[in-house]
């Protein structure tokens, strides 16, 4: 059951980003919110299912995406497993720690994604690419990871349904 | 003071009833008389009713401003309730004005579309967009059709205006089409004026770009670009854009320009998928030798 509702959370999640970036986007920056999926079922989890979920997502988002199968699968997977193991490093996982962590990881994946999406890319057009879409989407998705990380952390007690890395794992 | 001062008319009880008698005699006797005759009674009444007119005005105004407090007050808790039906129907109405509105100008593209495919010159499938910018790296869009539909990888995408891009990835119900404006699509097109030919490309800020413009070319800003027809994914002649800047630094072998595109990519909503187009010159094969010595 539970494996049927994270599954439909990572197509909703695809479906909304394919749907509603035009109303995400702020300066035409829209955030990943694949990644920002897979970052936050890491933080609020644990790697292993940070790693699944992102693989998940990545590979749904793969399905509409012009680059070739496999490039988000891995990215995605990768970024949920590093935010799961996040938790085991930091004692306690605070929203300005889940920031911090996905504005690197986000930093981190759309480098890679630069570099596999535009490979004869030019050196003003890789200043353009980093200043004007890498920076200001990752800081766009680390503000969304921790804005959603805060509510759910906040509201817990009333989902039920979410587990934390503070010393219970 | 003596009391029999304050009675010094005395009238008698049997006085009175006489005085009471002709009076109502005289009563009967006015109302029996001619019509014209009783026109000095309207004399005599005329002072009395201006006397009586100012307060019968004040309590008829009364009268009436509390029968119209009291008319509104009750006729106000139905217009209340009314009102909210109002309302609610203006928003139901407004909602349908908007969804028919919708429709009106959905109906009118896919209409153009649809004349567009019945008189151009290749076999098209027309095509809804459902997604759009999956991935931030690429500028991209999702379409309703799929390889169920005979859509296959590298078939070119327009609509009546213009050319918007090449489809990339085929799912079976979706496929995934790269648009102009992305770095990683390059066609061929021509300055439709000069006839001269380059390699028409996106840019990772989004804006297109004609390169390999040969040096001597006459290009001017303005210039309508138009595909080819060397690939096979777009038949010749299809509109791309204008050039909008011409630039060629001296130690360039070639020309370049930036190119607007004729297709606003952000407002796409149905496009056309070529399918199959003829060549638009025929190629005959040469005539054979017993042809040619034939008498």
């Amino acid at each position: 059951m539970l494996v049927l509702l994270q599954t439909m959370l990572c197509v909703a999640t695809v479906v909304v980003q394919a749907t509603l970036s035009s109303v995400l986007s702020i300066n035409n920056v829209y955030p990943d919110l694949c990644l920002v999926l897979a970052c936050l079922a890491g933080f609020l989890s644990n790697e292993y299912k940070g790693l699944v979920m992102g693989l998940t997502v990545g590979l749904l988002q793969d399905l509409l995406t012009p680059g070739g199968i496999g490039l988000n699968l891995l990215l995605k997977g990768l970024t949920g497993a590093l935010a799961g193991m996040t938790t085991h490093t930091v004692s306690t996982v605070t929203t300005a720690a889940v920031a911090i962590v996905t504005l690197v990881l986000s930093l981190g994946c759309g480098l890679a994604s630069l570099i596999v999406a535009y490979p004869d890319i030019k050196g003003s057009e890789t200043f353009h690419a980093i200043s004007w879409i890498l920076v200001p989407q990752s800081l766009y998705q680390s503000f969304l990871a921790a804005g959603i990380f805060w509510l759910t952390h906040k509201f817990r007690h009333s989902f039920g349904v979410v587990h934390f890395a503070q010393g219970r794992r | 003071m003596p009391r029999s001062e304050h009675t010094s008319l005395p009238i008698t009880t049997g006085l009175r009833r006489v005085l009471v008698g002709v009076f109502i005699v005289f009563l009967f006797l006015v109302l029996f008389l001619p019509r014209q005759s009783q026109e000095w009674l309207g004399q005599v009444g005329g002072p009395l009713g201006i006397i009586l007119e100012g307060p019968l005005q004040v309590v008829a105004s009364i009268q009436d401003s509390l029968e119209e407090t009291w008319s509104h007050y009750i006729a106000l808790q139905h217009v209340w309730e009314e009102n909210q039906n109002l309302k609610l129907e203006i928003q139901n109405l407004q909602g349908e004005q908007n969804r028919l509105r919708e429709q009106a100008i959905v109906g009118r593209d896919f209409q153009r579309l649809s004349i567009y495919q019945e008189t151009a010159p290749m076999t098209t499938l027309a095509a809804q967009i459902i997604g759009r910018n999956v991935s931030n790296w690429y500028r991209a869009i999702v379409i309703d059709k799929g390889a169920r539909d005979g859509i296959r990888a590298e078939m070119g995408v327009i609509t009546d205006a213009g050319v918007v891009g090449r489809v990339v990835r085929v799912n079976s119900m979706t496929s995934v089409v790269l648009l102009l404006s992305d770095p990683n699509i390059a066609i061929t097109g021509m300055i439709q004026a000069s006839r001269d030919e380059g390699i028409i490309q996106g840019t990772p800020q989004g804006n297109i770009r004609m390169k390999y413009l040969p040096p001597l070319s006459p290009v001017q800003i303005g210039d309508a670009i138009v595909t080819s027809g060397l690939t096979d994914d777009f038949p010749r002649g299809l509109h791309i854009g204008q050039i909008q800047q011409v630039t060629k630094a001296a130690t360039d072998l070639f020309q370049s320009g930036e190119v607007t595109p004729i297709v606003d990519f952000s407002k796409l909503e149905g496009v056309l998928v070529i399918t199959s187009f003829q060549p638009p010159i025929s190629v005959e094969s040469p005539p054979s030798p017993e042809t040619l010595a034939a008498p």
